[in-house]
């Protein structure tokens, strides 16, 4: 790759480098753009979000002046910090249920062979195509006939249901990477079954498990169908459900709305950008199956 | 094929055997057991205490429902007695114009899915030239997949809107004629949760595209260079080919999406109308009760 630059260009840090090929080379400057101008829609909403969310009402019909007005009415309207907790308590204990259903299925399904193992993988596996909708109604039901529902706990239940095949399936992919004989050898020098789980398999697949983590989080963070439904008390409402109850209610203040989706959004973007790696890798695990 | 044909010749003989070898021969065993170790029970009794939690949840809380789901579907039934009826209500439902509009608008945001993934295989194609700055181009690019689907659908409300973003830059080129209420008309609303559905899933398709084109040895564009490929040519005929799993892959998490996740975007963007006008069937299954007083309560 060097050698195509020239001396010149090899010295410098690799920005500077790249700045001086951008410079030279026409294509790479209307490459730079067109990114430029993806990244510019891409982005569009955060902007058009922070800008609104700093207006009154007043303001965002007339469009020009800032105040944090909207801000102030929204905390009126809603009781974010409560929600917010309600969000992250769900969360973390439905990401919990997660993890050891996942965990434990994926590492039986890759490293032990036992007896009707593809049909109980299949059955597991095959629950990811099962949509949210279908089943709500009859979910409700149930959960009502056993006095669940309307606390954290259904909410929490469904959530990790929800989320529990597609995390089996990317465990699984990823104890099938690690090689057999880490796990004979566990055996050879005289571990159980469960001690190779436990103590050899288990430490291995945190970067795996961070993964499932990340990618659950943002999925239960943001949904708002399973919450609309399983948490209808105003207390226990998620900030997703109570973002989405303010905008299907009577005060629609677009500023409110806006400052109300920037306090959303927040806490998954930021998960989101400090565990970028993960995320990636997690989605393409699923592709090396 | 030239394989199977012996099989299933010699099918009917070992079915006729156990007939024959029954009453001259009463010590046959019937079928040998397979003899397993005290590592083989181990093992599966271990698998079954790991795998038995999923299964729990899975069972218990996606398949019964699923099931009760088409059960119910065959019954009169109001949520705490059920009557059975067969599949009237099925019959019912194909004789309900509204259900074909239904089924039509699923159809159309389906259409929405190839571009959904052509899209980001360009914007890959452009970061992976790894242009100055392209890591932030990447971060951002990526962004928007962590936000809920209800923040990306009120945003895009108010940029389809009269006055909004959209139709602002459509004055700004001169078009004006095209300034319409997007979400006013069945079709341009379906195209706005369309366009919407497409630049949500910009984000989580790149990624994986660009992941992928990360894995191509650069000796092969090397190759494809020499044999004097240009750059189009290189990226129809070296890069998609090989990108084959990735594109599956975005595919289905694609189809996923749109069959679960459009729910949420049409909840808020227009309620799934105007009428019927962007009702999926996903979105009907919690609509639909609260507007005909004759079916199945929701609550």
């Amino acid at each position: 790759m060097a050698a195509r630059l020239g001396p010149r260009a090899v010295s410098g840090s690799p920005v500077g480098r790249r700045w001086r090929r951008l410079r030279r080379d026409p294509m790479r400057v209307v490459t730079f753009l067109a990114l430029l101008a993806v990244s510019g829609v891409m982005f569009y909403p955060f902007v058009f979000m922070v800008l609104n969310s700093l207006r009154s009402e007043q303001q965002y019909l007339n469009g020009h002046g800032f105040s944090t007005a909207s801000w102030g009415e929204l905390f009126r309207a809603l009781p974010v910090g409560t929600e917010l907790l309600n969000s992250t308590l769900v969360c973390g204990a439905a990401i919990a249920i997660i993890l050891t259903c996942a965990t434990g299925a994926g590492f039986a399904f890759a490293k032990l062979r036992f007896r009707r193992q593809t049909i109980i993988f299949l059955l597991i596996i095959g629950s990811m195509m099962v949509p949210v909708q279908a089943i709500i109604i009859p979910e409700y039901v149930n959960l009502a006939t056993v006095h669940l529902v309307n606390n954290y706990l259904s909410a929490i239940l469904v959530y990790a249901a929800l989320g529990t095949p597609f995390a089996t399936f990317l465990m699984t992919a990823f104890f099938s990477g690690l090689p057999d004989e880490l796990i004979e050898a566990g055996l050879c020098d005289g571990m159980s079954h469960r001690g190779a789980f436990f103590r050899v398999a288990l430490p291995m697949a945190k970067p795996a498990l961070a993964t499932v983590a990340v990618l659950q989080f943002i999925q239960i963070w943001d949904d708002l169908l399973v919450g609309l439904l399983f948490l209808q008390e105003p207390t226990n409402r998620t900030i997703t459900v109570g973002l989405g109850v303010l905008s299907s209610g009577r005060v629609v203040s677009v500023p409110v709305l806006m400052a109300g989706s920037l306090i959303s959004a927040l806490p998954a973007v930021a998960i989101y950008l400090f565990f970028q790696r993960y995320l990636v890798s997690g989605l393409t695990l699923g592709v090396n199956r | 094929m030239a394989g199977m044909l012996p099989t299933t010749t010699s099918a009917p003989v070992t079915q006729d055997r156990p007939q024959l070898a029954a009453p001259g021969a009463p010590a046959a065993t019937p079928r040998p057991r397979p003899r397993r170790s005290g590592l083989q029970r181990a093992r599966t009794r271990n698998s079954l205490v790991l795998t038995i939690p999923a299964l729990i949840v899975v069972v218990g809380l996606l398949l019964l429902p699923i099931g009760e789901a088409v059960y119910y579907s065959m019954t009169n039934w109001n949520g705490l007695t059920a009557q059975w009826v067969g599949p009237s209500t099925y019959l019912a439902l194909f004789e309900n114009p509204a259900f074909w509009q239904v089924l039509e608008n699923n159809g159309l945001l389906l259409c929405s899915v190839p571009i959904a993934i052509l899209v980001p295989l360009g914007i890959a194609a452009l970061l992976h030239e790894h242009v100055f700055a392209w890591r932030l181009f990447r971060s951002v690019i990526f962004l928007p997949t962590a936000v809920s689907w209800v923040v990306i659908g009120m945003v895009a409300a108010r940029a389809f809107a009269p006055g909004g973003a959209v139709n602002q830059i459509l004055g700004a080129l001169g078009l004006r004629m095209l300034e319409i209420d997007f979400l006013g008309h069945q079709y341009s609303a379906l195209a706005a949760v369309a366009i919407t559905f497409i630049w949500s899933m910009v984000g989580t398709n790149t990624i994986i595209f660009l992941t992928g084109m990360s894995t191509i040895d650069p000796s092969i564009y090397e190759a494809a260079r020499l044999d004097g490929a240009g750059r189009l040519g290189t990226f129809v005929w070296v890069t998609v080919p090989l990108l084959r799993r990735y594109l599956q892959f975005g595919f289905v998490i694609t189809m996923i999406t749109a069959f679960t996740a459009l729910f949420s975007l049409i909840f808020i963007m227009t309620g799934g109308g105007p009428g019927y006008g962007t009702t999926t069937l996903g979105s009907s299954c919690t609509s639909r009760p609260s507007r005909t007083a004759s079916s199945a309560p929701a609550r």
